[in-house]
This record gives structure tokens, C-alpha cells and sequence, in this order.
């Protein structure tokens, strides 16, 4: 796919070389409560991401990186501590901004998929262009180029029980570009991934954030995309313990193996 | 900078389009669904149904005995059938047990069935006067509040001397003397009253009193078994559909994650559920409706209990079971969609029901 049908399936955002912190997360603690017992899954986490940055998250198993995501996202409030999307603290924002800002600003790419199980594949992509009031007609059309933009245009019509981990996975990633966000927020979209099929979304990623600054974060232990990477923030136990560049990260990895 | 938009509010019609292929695309699912609601329905349906058959055969059975009383006192006046011709004035319309006599009278061994006012297959209509000439009893049937006739001209020319006049009520079997009709005598033996007043259903006080104690139980009965199915239907409806949302949990808590509104959520669910409930309730009418005619019908009669069926109120039951049925559903899933709706989105994804 070339540059500039990438640029017609996702429109060529005049916003992109903006400058600004396109997500400030201050603060920010998330608390789980299950009873008498207490879980910390965010203890204060501090985080600026710019536009048109790509960021990945690496922690350790339960450090909170899908609660930090959650939190970004707009999928879940902070026990305390600020998120900022855009400079809009989105604890101001009300159902119907909040539900235009999951729907249009930012794309998931869950660490489950959260496929629609009973859905074909690209009735699960079109879902998101529904709910944004795109007619079922001009959303089948996209739909089906962005299937084929992660590699799956042969698979339209599959359901996702019938497909293999990686191929749900981008049917998962194509969702999360339905409605052409500004941010994409991934956990570890590559984790099912072979190399190959790995390192074209890594690029897809790429192009993304090069062509139309989208601004990407991804929670990952990809090699290949923690260096194409802007930033590496390490978090571990609930809090953000170090912001590195992939470079600086290269020696950190050395001194591990 | 750039503001954050408000999400559009999905037109109805684009809502009905998602639930209905919602409800496609898990047609098995949908079916069970549906089926449990039609269980349900069928069950009040058929209760409500069996009811209306029930009071067709019973209704059916007193006719029944009824003409057979009168039958029975027309043998007994004119003695056997065999060689005799009876007369048949109509005047006003006939009661069932009226029709059935004559058609029983029709069929039977009469030498001749002159018949005035009334179009009975087997028996040519014939005139008024002298409709008594020659035939060994007269009846006089019909709604009329008054024979407009005097008798003694329609009973001109009896062979024998009864006439037996259901307009006045009254058997006279001494009505005729000497082939002209002269002063009455009504009723003049003990037992014959008796036998008059069944045939003319005319039942004492006691009989009253011991036929709406009866009528009233039935009534209790009759409430009893429809509160009970409503009760099992709206349980029978609730679970169906209480279990088609809770088991979308996670799917609701994702359609949330990618823009859906509350407001969506729920509208989808009322949606579907009354569809669901409607498709359910037809269904299950049907079923229910239909079911214990069938069986009744084949174990009595077919025929006389759908004459007898009041198919007016059981068709305004049936419509009534439908329009209940669809706000069961609607009415069980509002409570299920109201707490989908209001999921925070990252707690329903991992909703493991
Ligand atoms: N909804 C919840 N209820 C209770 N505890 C939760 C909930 N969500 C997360 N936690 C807890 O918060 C901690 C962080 O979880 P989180 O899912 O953010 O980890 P993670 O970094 O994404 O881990 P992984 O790499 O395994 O996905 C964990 O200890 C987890 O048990
Ligand atoms: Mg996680």
C-alpha cells in the first residue's frame, strides 16, 4: 500500500504536525478494591506523550500497563490523578464526549482482542464506523480496505473463532483504525504475531505515524518495536520508573542477557 | 488545540438495523431465545384457550342435553315417529337448542316435517296457514315474545291434539277437540310439568342458586390458572431474556470501549428484546392456541366446540397475550440492559459471564 492510499483511507490530518502533548497522564493512581483486599495497579503514574509520537510501555507482568491504557483511554476513571487528552481533563467530560472521544480519537487494540465473537470479521471492524453514524454501505467499503491493509482481505467474512490468534489480532488492529484516530493505544498487538506478519504492522504502525502523525502507544516486549520506537517508559509495580530512548535502551537489554 | 465532539445520537431506525442483525447473526441463539419465550406464552395461552374450549363444551353439553329433553317430549306427546308428520311454526329466530331439535327432526323417521319460517336442510318451507292440517303435533319455536297467530287457526285440522308452544312456554296436549281448536288446557298433570319446565330450562330457585355456586368456582378457577401462567410466563420470559443480556456482558462492555452510548446500549436491548418477545409471543400463541383445540376437538367434537368456541373474546385474549407478552419481554430486560448500559467499559471486558 502506498503512501497515498493510506493517506485516502485515513485522511490527510492538517493537525498532524501540531505540536502539544497529545495525552498528559499526572498522577495517577488506580486502586482495585475486591473486598477487604486492595490491589495498587497504578501508583502515580506521570506520563506526557507529544503527538505524532510512538511510545512503548514495557513492564512486567500485573505492573498496570493495561490499567495505565485504561486509564489514557478513557475506559475506566483514576482513583485519583489527572488524565489529559488534548489538554481536556476527560474526568470533565460528559457520556456523549467521552463516548465521540473512544469512538473517534482513539483506537484500541485490546490485549484479548474483545473480538465480537458472533460477528464476521468485518462486521466487527464496521462496528466502530456505526457508532460514529457511517451508513453500513460507506462503512463496508472501508472496512474492507483497512482488512486489506493488515493483510486480511481474503478473511472478511470469517468469524474470529474460525481464524488463528494473529489474524484476530489484526482483525483487531483494523478495528482500531476504523474511524481513523489520533491515537492509537495497542497492548502488545504484536504479541501473536509471526515476524513477518509482526513487522509489517510495526510498519503499518510507522507509516501511520509518519504519514499522518498518529500518535501510538503500545505496550510491548517486540524487539523490533521497541526500536522503531520513540520512547521506551519502563513501569513496573504501578509506577513509571524510567523513560529511555531505544538506543539507551539497547545497552539496558545487554546488561540483562 | 482541538476540542472534543460530542457522539452522535444513532437515528431509531439505524438502531433497529443493528438489533435486527444482532439478532440474525445469532439466529441459533436468537431461536433458543425466542422458544423460551414462546414456551412461556404457550403456556398462558393454552390455559387461557383450554378455558374457552372448556366453556364451549360445557355450553355444548347443555345444549345437548337440552334437545334431547325436548326430544323427548315431543315423543312423549306425539308417541313414536314412525308414520307421523309434525308441523313447525317459527316465529322470531331460533335458539341453538331450537335449531338442533329441528335438525334432529329432520333426520328422523317423520312421515312429513312441514316447516313455516325457517330454512331447515331437509324440509321444504311451507305456508302458514293451516300448517296444523293433518299433522299429529304443532310446535311453536322462535324468539318471538308473542305467537302472532292465533293458535287455534294454526292448529286447524291437527290429527292429534298437542301443540307445544315454546313461545308461551306451554305443552298442550288437550289443545285440539274434535279437530277444531277450542279453550285451552294448560298443564294439567303433575310429571308433564316437570318435563316443561326442563324443556323450556326453566330452573327452580335451588337449581339457581347450586348452578352459580358452581359458576363461581369455575370463575375462581379459571383466575387462578391464568394468574399461575402469567406468573410462570413472565419468570419463563425474564430468564430468556435476562440470560440473552447477561451473557453479552463483555460484548456490551467492548461496543462501549469503541463509542457506543449508553443510551444505544439500552435502546438495543429494549429493541431486541421486543422483537424477540414479539416473534416469541406469535409463536407461542399459536402453539398455545391451537394445541388444545386439536386436542379437545379430537377427543369431543370438532365441529360443535369450534360452533360453540366465542371466538371474538378468544381472539381479543390472544391479541392481549401478544401485547403482554412483547412488554414482558420488554419489562425483563430493562432492568439487564439498565446495568449493561451503565458498565464502565474496562470492567466489562472482563466480565467473564
Ligand atoms: N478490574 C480489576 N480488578 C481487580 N484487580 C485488577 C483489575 N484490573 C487489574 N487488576 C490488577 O492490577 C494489576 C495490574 O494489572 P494490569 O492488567 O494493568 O497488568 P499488565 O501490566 O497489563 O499485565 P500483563 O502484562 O500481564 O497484561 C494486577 O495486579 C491486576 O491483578
Ligand atoms: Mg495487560
Amino acid at each position: 500500500m502506498d503512501n497515498n492510499s493510506l493517506t485516502a483511507l485515513f485522511g490527510d490530518d492538517s493537525t498532524a504536525q501540531k505540536s502539544g502533548y497529545v495525552i498528559r497522564a499526572v498522577e495517577v493512581c488506580k486502586v482495585f478494591a475486591l473486598g477487604e483486599h486492595e490491589t495498587h495497579a497504578l501508583r502515580g503514574a506521570t506520563l506526557d506523550v507529544r503527538r505524532g509520537e510512538y511510545i512503548s510501555i514495557m513492564g512486567p507482568s500485573g505492573s498496570g500497563k493495561t490499567t495505565l491504557f485504561n486509564m489514557i483511554g478513557g475506559l475506566n476513571k483514576p482513583t485519583s490523578g489527572k488524565v489529559y487528552i488534548d489538554q481536556v481533563d476527560i474526568a470533565q467530560l460528559d457520556p456523549y464526549e467521552l463516548a465521540w472521544l473512544r469512538c473517534r480519537k482513539v483506537g484500541y487494540v485490546f490485549q484479548s482482542f474483545n473480538l465480537i465473537q458472533v460477528m464476521s470479521c468485518i462486521e466487527n471492524v464496521m462496528l466502530p464506523m456505526a457508532f460514529a453514524g457511517l451508513s453500513s454501505e460507506d462503512a463496508h467499503d472501508k472496512a474492507r480496505d483497512i482488512l486489506a491493509l493488515v493483510g486480511l482481505g481474503d478473511r472478511a467474512l470469517h468469524k474470529p473463532a474460525e481464524m488463528s490468534g494473529g489474524q484476530q489480532q489484526r482483525v483487531a488492529i483494523a478495528r482500531a483504525l476504523a474511524n481513523s484516530p489520533d491515537i492509537i493505544l495497542a497492548d502488545e498487538p504484536t504479541g501473536n504475531l509471526d515476524l513477518k506478519t509482526g513487522e509489517e504492522i510495526i510498519e503499518l504502525f510507522a507509516r501511520l505515524r509518519d504519514q499522518l502523525g498518529v500518535t501510538i502507544i503500545t505496550a510491548t516486549h517486540d524487539l523490533k518495536m521497541l526500536k522503531r520506537s520513540d520512547r521506551i517508559v519502563w513501569i513496573e509495580d504501578g509506577r513509571i520508573t524510567r523513560v529511555t530512548t531505544p538506543d539507551e535502551m539497547k545497552i539496558k537489554i545487554e546488561e540483562i542477557h | 488545540m482541538e476540542t472534543i465532539l460530542s457522539q452522535v445520537k444513532l437515528p431509531l431506525k439505524r438502531s433497529l438495523q443493528i438489533a435486527v442483525q444482532g439478532i440474525r447473526i445469532r439466529l441459533g441463539r436468537s431461536l433458543v431465545t425466542i422458544s423460551g419465550v414462546a414456551l412461556g406464552i404457550a403456556f398462558l395461552m393454552s390455559n387461557v384457550s383450554a378455558q374457552f374450549i372448556k366453556a364451549a363444551i360445557g355450553k355444548e353439553r347443555e345444549l345437548r342435553q337440552t334437545v334431547k329433553l325436548m326430544e323427548t317430549v315431543v315423543r312423549s306427546e306425539v308417541g313414536d315417529f314412525a308414520g307421523k308428520s309434525l308441523s313447525v311454526a317459527v316465529f322470531g329466530t331460533l335458539s341453538g337448542a331450537e335449531r338442533s331439535l329441528l335438525e334432529r327432526l329432520a333426520a328422523a323417521q317423520l312421515a312429513a316435517l312441514k316447516l313455516y319460517g325457517l330454512n331447515v336442510p331437509g324440509a321444504a318451507p311451507a305456508a302458514l296457514k293451516g300448517i296444523g292440517q293433518d299433522s299429529h303435533a304443532l310446535l311453536v319455536l322462535g324468539n318471538a315474545r308473542k305467537c302472532p297467530v292465533a293458535l287455534e287457526h294454526l292448529a286447524d285440522g291437527l290429527k292429534q291434539k298437542v301443540v307445544i308452544d315454546s313461545l308461551s312456554n306451554r305443552v298442550f296436549p288437550a289443545f285440539v277437540r274434535q279437530g277444531r281448536a277450542t279453550a285451552l288446557d294448560p298443564g294439567s298433570a303433575a310429571e308433564d310439568q316437570v318435563r316443561r319446565e326442563v324443556f323450556f330450562s326453566k330452573a327452580t330457585d335451588e337449581q339457581i342458586a347450586k348452578l352459580s355456586h358452581a359458576a363461581e368456582q369455575d370463575r375462581f378457577r379459571t383466575i387462578w390458572i391464568v394468574v399461575i401462567s402469567i406468573l410462570v410466563t413472565v419468570i419463563g420470559v425474564s430468564n430468556a431474556l435476562l440470560m440473552s443480556v447477561t451473557e453479552r456482558f463483555r460484548e456490551i462492555g467492548t461496543m462501549k470501549c469503541l463509542g457506543a452510548l449508553s443510551s444505544f446500549i439500552r435502546r438495543l436491548f429494549l429493541i431486541e428484546s421486543a422483537l424477540i418477545g414479539f416473534c416469541g409471543s406469535v409463536l407461542g400463541i399459536l402453539a398455545g392456541g391451537l394445541l388444545p383445540v386439536i386436542v379437545f376437538g379430537i377427543s369431543f367434537d370438532f365441529r360443535s366446540v369450534l360452533l360453540q368456541m366465542n371466538f371474538g373474546l378468544l381472539l381479543a385474549s390472544a391479541a392481549g397475550t401478544l401485547v403482554a407478552g412483547t412488554l414482558f419481554a420488554i419489562g425483563a430486560a430493562i432492568y439487564p440492559a439498565n446495568i449493561a448500559a451503565g458498565m464502565v467499559p474496562a470492567s466489562a471486558l472482563r466480565s467473564n459471564i
